[in-house]
């Protein structure tokens, strides 16, 4: 039987390499996205142990039990006093961090992230790059990435804004590398400064947390003992550095969690998509081989054998496959943190962990999909009677059984659920349960559209090869009758390139949707031509600019906001007569003619949140000073940026709106040549001023949402390469079924020309189909998701990218004429007398 | 070419002169065919005999230019066909030659009348709707144009590839052995139609075979033995043709 079977995979050389290529695509998948995830976990695990090394002994604030402080209370001085006098410490140091306008080499403002270097040298968090620390007060170092995007160059001085947006000037004596870490992917400047000239910055500001490490011969244990005695443990929470090493990781564990699980998402689609083509090629190789082995089972051999006989090729495919595909897997991780490296514009180095799990999984899942994917097709093979061997045809019209009632009420049930799951998601007011809802039950519904498929074949076939068929002729007819010939084959080959589309146009009508949802807010949210906003979240822009900028000849009008954060929610201040011109919101009741001293228009979802109608009394606590009580006068719509609008007076009464100006909105007089130059011409000089066109800000949105778009595709494009494989592989098999086939064709007349053609279009028409359906399937969910997504304040228009729609489809189409490529040369050479010859 | 023409005052369809096909290369290279030099009459049914191995099939093969040839020339209605290139003898079998094969003559995803008409449609020709129900009557097909050839019997899918080949009007039908596959009253069904086309509607019919009563059904029995002609009989009969058999076999 061995014998047997090393024949057979020898014989069928050629058909099994082409489907080895769909397991191992797959099993690549798999392995990159877990040996992605593996690297992503140790390289932020090295950062996170980073903050921990060398720490004995962690002291920071319990702040969380104390209610009534408005003031977080830190470490004061003495206590770190204390801390460093306790028995066995050998050198503490204060933790801290806070935003920091720093000023870039085009004297612009952004925002970065200061922290505090540690005197002690061993409690620094960072390695050093380039130059040294900084020792006195007026010395900086910065990350490296920082010092390239800003442009500052060691030996240069670098500003920072401090309070009241006073300059401080530092010299950058080094940079250091702060590695891979959140803040590093968010894109965040990181400076480091000396405790002192930290602590300058905001004087009043007390550290939340002191670090200390121990000197040689004390324990861990010993020094926290120590240093409790020295502090007590009144308000203070004490950890040992294990303690606070094991804490860290577990934070670790749970961010990176998501993005590996979002990645295994892709990867199990790839995989259902790869196990579909290596069933279905498994099956078409067990209907070709009907007459062999019905030969075996005349000359003796049993079920059970001609059942192994299958199995065992499945097994050896599989193993061969998950090698081939572990391998490729370990590039595609290389591949993908480039890529993501350059996204970042930073540098990293490429990590590539190879756990004992993600071996198994490759192996398991090579393996076992193509051993399960092969057993149906293995048990088909059990049945052929062993007479099948001298009929003269092999007989392949048993695989077009007619659609079963069990697929049927398999269909229906799945759409049943999945209608209902639609529905009752659609009817959710909280968006992500019920995109969650709506989500599954549209999966439902492609699982029914799967179960469905071999019945779908024959219209979609019918309707999609009218076309060709009139263009271009007989080649083209016989395509359509062969693409629907064996309509379960169709649908198991179409299948796989349906759900990549499916998915692929979902994401897209999705993403355009949110994306001119937030387009058409933009435009709404700033009727003014220019929005001038602070570069830095929590630095208000000096009140002196608005009277700058409404000096400018060209500018007809300018409206300053100030900003008021209450505890469930933030407001904002605009001059009452900027309301209805800069300003307009649509009134759902109420009138915003009452808005007034005192008052408040509250937005509708606020209002339904706070229980909050028109004659109410909205008590605003802000995080600092006194709760004031406005009276709500109007409810209003569509400005979404806040909870509620008030006058600048009123906002006033709240401290924090009258440090400074939120943002200022400048509008052109109608015909203003050079608008932006005189704008720009106030706002330059103020490190702090950013000014944003309705356009620009729209642009900054887009370029993120494609990024995240481009990403998505070229995920999932891999589970499309390989349902395009699919294709090839499925037409390569009946290519050899149908020698005779061509051969009798050729004898007729047909060219060879038009039998490449026949084929091609044969192609063409099946990744069409599994296109077609994709795209239906992808737009209809898009569309359920976007009402999903919608509610009663947000209503996320359905938008159908065309253009991206029509790449897609033109990209099926290639791929499909490339599939054909190889199996219509091979159909094409075959000689007729030759093709005529084979049984 | 007059040399070739063996009835006198009737005209040839298709002729070969000294056709050479060797099979393989040095010591292992058999010659199939070897010096073959043959006539087939226009209006005539003729049949191909011999035993296995004779090169009846590599003839025919070369004759309908499904095969090159390694020497000599064949000529197809007054058309030199050995030097055709594959389109030009793409072309030339679409309007000039009919085929029926043993086996596996239809399309399985095309009806029996999409079949019938597939050469026509191939060589983007109109059907003449007459002679196709003329056909299609004789042959006794009309309730059975619209099925699939999986629901045809053996003996209607040879009558329908029967009915392929003559729709076109070709200058000569080749047969590969129809009635191979076939119980005996449908292979005489197929016989007799092939020789009524030939004595009624003129067609020219050239049917290679290996069974004495099918061949007892042509015009003339053409003979041949390890690639060459072995002799040949004009209005055979089973028996004259089952002794001449013999006598090649002896």
């Amino acid at each position: 039987m061995l014998r047997t079977i090393i024949a057979g995979l020898k014989a069928r050389t050629a058909r099994l390499v082409l489907s080895s290529v769909a397991i191992a695509l797959g099993v690549a998948f798999v392995t990159g996205t877990l040996v992605l995830g593996d690297a992503m976990n140790a390289s932020l695990r090295d950062e996170f142990a980073k903050d921990a090394r060398n720490v004995d002994v962690s002291v920071t604030v319990d702040g969380g039990s104390s209610e009534e402080s408005t003031e977080i209370p830190g470490i004061t001085p003495e206590t770190l006093a204390k801390i460093r006098q306790a028995p066995g410490v050998a050198g503490a140091d204060p933790r801290d961090s806070q935003t920091v306008p720093l000023v870039a080499a085009n004297g612009k403002a952004k925002p970065a992230f200061a922290v505090p270097l540690a005197s002690t040298e061993k409690l620094r968090e960072f390695d050093l790059a380039e130059g040294r620390y900084p020792t006195k007060a007026d010395e900086i170092a910065v990350d490296k990435r920082t010092a390239a995007t800003a442009k500052l160059t060691i030996g240069q001085p670098v500003v920072l804004l401090g309070k009241e947006d006073q300059r401080h000037t530092y010299t950058l004596v080094g940079t250091y590398q702060q590695g891979t870490n959140q803040l590093s992917l968010g894109g965040f400047d990181h400076i480091g400064l000396t405790p002192d000239a930290f602590q300058a910055l905001e004087p009043e500001r007390p550290p939340y947390q002191v670090v200390a490490t121990a000197a040689p011969g004390f324990t861990q244990q010993q020094v926290v003992d120590n240093v409790r005695k020295a502090i007590g443990d009144n308000g203070f929470r004490i950890q040992s550095g294990e303690e606070l090493t094991k804490e860290t990781l577990e934070r670790v564990e749970a961010r990176s969690g998501e993005f590996t699980t979002l990645l295994l998402a892709f990867a199990i689609i790839a995989l259902v998509v790869a196990a579909m083509v290596i069933y279905n090629t498994f099956t078409i190789l067990v209907a070709q081989r009907t007459r062999e082995l019905a030969l075996m089972r005349c000359v003796g051999a049993s079920r059970g054998q001609v059942f192994r006989s299958v199995l065992a090729e499945a097994l050896v495919m599989g193993l061969t496959a998950s090698v081939i595909g572990l391998l490729g897997g370990i590039g595609v991780s290389a591949l993908l943190q480039r890529v993501m490296f350059s996204f970042n514009d930073g540098e990293g180095t490429v990590t590539l962990p190879l756990t004992v799990t993600t071996v198994v999984a490759a192996f398991a899942v090579g393996t076992l999909v193509t051993v399960l994917a092969a057993v149906l097709p293995a048990r088909k093979a059990t049945r052929v009677a062993p007479v099948a061997a001298l009929r003269s045809q092999p007989d392949s019209g048993e695989e077009v059984s007619r659609t079963g009632v069990v697929r049927v009420l398999t269909a229906v049930l799945l759409g049943v659920i999945g209608v209902g799951a639609v529905v009752f998601g659609m009817g959710m007011d909280d968006e992500e349960a019920a995109m969650f809802t709506s989500g599954a039950g549209t999966m439902a519904l492609l699982g029914a559209v799967l179960v469905l498929g071999p019945l779908l074949v024959g219209p979609v076939n019918r309707v999609l090869g009218a076309l060709p068929r009139a263009l271009l002729g007989v080649p083209a007819k016989l395509a359509s009758a062969n693409a629907g010939r064996n309509p379960k084959r169709t649908a198991a080959t179409t299948a796989a390139l349906m759900i990549g589309v499916t998915i692929v146009s979902l994401v897209t009508v999705v993403a355009n949707s949110a994306k001119e949802t937030a387009n058409a807010e933009i435009d709404e949210r700033m009727p003014a031509d220019y929005t001038v906003t602070s570069a830095v979240y929590d630095r208000p822009l000096p009140k002196e600019l608005a009277e700058q900028l409404a000096a400018v000849p060209e500018v007809a009008k300018v409206a300053p906001t100030t900003v008021v954060f209450g505890e469930r929610g933030y407001f904002t201040g605009v001059p009452r007569d900027a309301i209805g011109n800069l300003f307009r919101p649509t009134v759902t009741s109420g009138s915003l003619d009452d808005l007034g001293d005192g008052t408040i228009a509250v937005n509708a979802d606020y209002a339904k949140r706070a229980n909050v109608s028109v004659g109410s009394v909205l008590s605003i606590k802000p995080g600092k000073g006194e709760a004031q009580e406005l009276k709500v006068v109007a409810v209003v719509e569509g400005q979404r940026l806040s909870d509620g609008i008030m006058t600048m007076e009123t906002s006033l009464r709240f401290e924090q709106a009258a440090a400074g100006y939120d943002s200022i909105l400048v509008k052109l007089k109608d015909g203003a040549v050079n608008g932006r130059a005189a704008v720009e011409k106030v706002t330059d000089p103020s490190p702090l001023a950013l000014l944003d066109s309705a356009a620009e800000t729209k642009e900054q949105l887009n370029q993120q949402l494609n990024q995240v778009l481009a990403f998505i595709w070229a995920l999932i494009g891999l589970a499309v390469v390989i349902a395009l494989f699919g294709i090839a592989n499925t037409l390569t098999l009946s290519v050899l079924e149908r020698t005779r086939e061509s051969a009798l064709l050729r004898a007729l007349g047909l060219t060879r020309g038009q039998l490449r053609l026949m084929l091609v279009v044969e192609s063409v028409l099946m990744a069409l189909m599994g296109a077609a359906i994709g795209l239906l399937l992808g737009i209809g969910f898009g569309w359920v998701l976007t009402e999903a997504l919608s509610n009663d304040t947000i209503s996320v228009d359905l938008v159908v990218p065309f253009g991206q729609i029509g790449v897609m489809l033109a990209g099926a189409v290639v791929a499909a004429i490339l599939a054909a490529a190889l199996p219509a040369r091979r159909a094409a050479r075959t000689s007729v007398v030759a093709g005529m010859a084979e049984a | 070419m007059s040399a070739l023409v063996s009835d006198v005052g009737t005209r040839t369809a298709v002729a070969a002169a000294n056709l050479v096909k060797v099979y393989g290369k040095g010591d292992t290279a058999v010659r199939a065919l070897d010096g073959v030099s043959v006539s087939f009459a226009a209006g005539r049914f003729t049949a191909i005999m011999g035993p296995s191995g004779s090169g009846k099939s590599t003839l025919m093969h070369c004759l309908a230019g499904l095969d090159n040839v390694d020497g000599g020339s064949v000529d197809i209605g007054g058309t030199e066909i050995t030097s055709l290139g594959d389109k030009e003898l793409t072309r030339l079998r679409r309007d000039r030659v009919g085929f029926v094969f043993q086996a596996f003559n239809l399309l399985p995803t095309l009806t029996a009348e999409a079949n019938i008409l597939l050469g026509l449609e191939l060589a983007g020709r109109k059907p003449d709707r007459e002679w196709f129900d003329t056909i299609v009557d004789v042959l006794g097909l009309r309730d059975r144009l619209k099925h699939k050839p999986t629901e045809l019997s053996g003996g209607q899918q040879q009558r329908v590839a029967c009915a392929r080949a003559l729709v076109a009007r070709p200058d000569v039908v080749f047969a590969d052995e129809p009635t191979g596959n076939l119980d005996s009253r449908s292979g005489a069904e197929v016989l007799d139609f092939l020789r009524m086309s030939v004595r009624k509607l003129g067609q020219t019919v050239i049917m290679v075979t290996h069974d004495p009563v099918a061949a007892s059904y042509a015009d003339r029995v053409v003979l041949m033995a390890d690639g060459r002609l072995a002799g040949e009989i004009d209005s055979p009969t089973a028996d004259s043709v089952l002794s001449a058999l013999k006598h090649l076999g002896a």
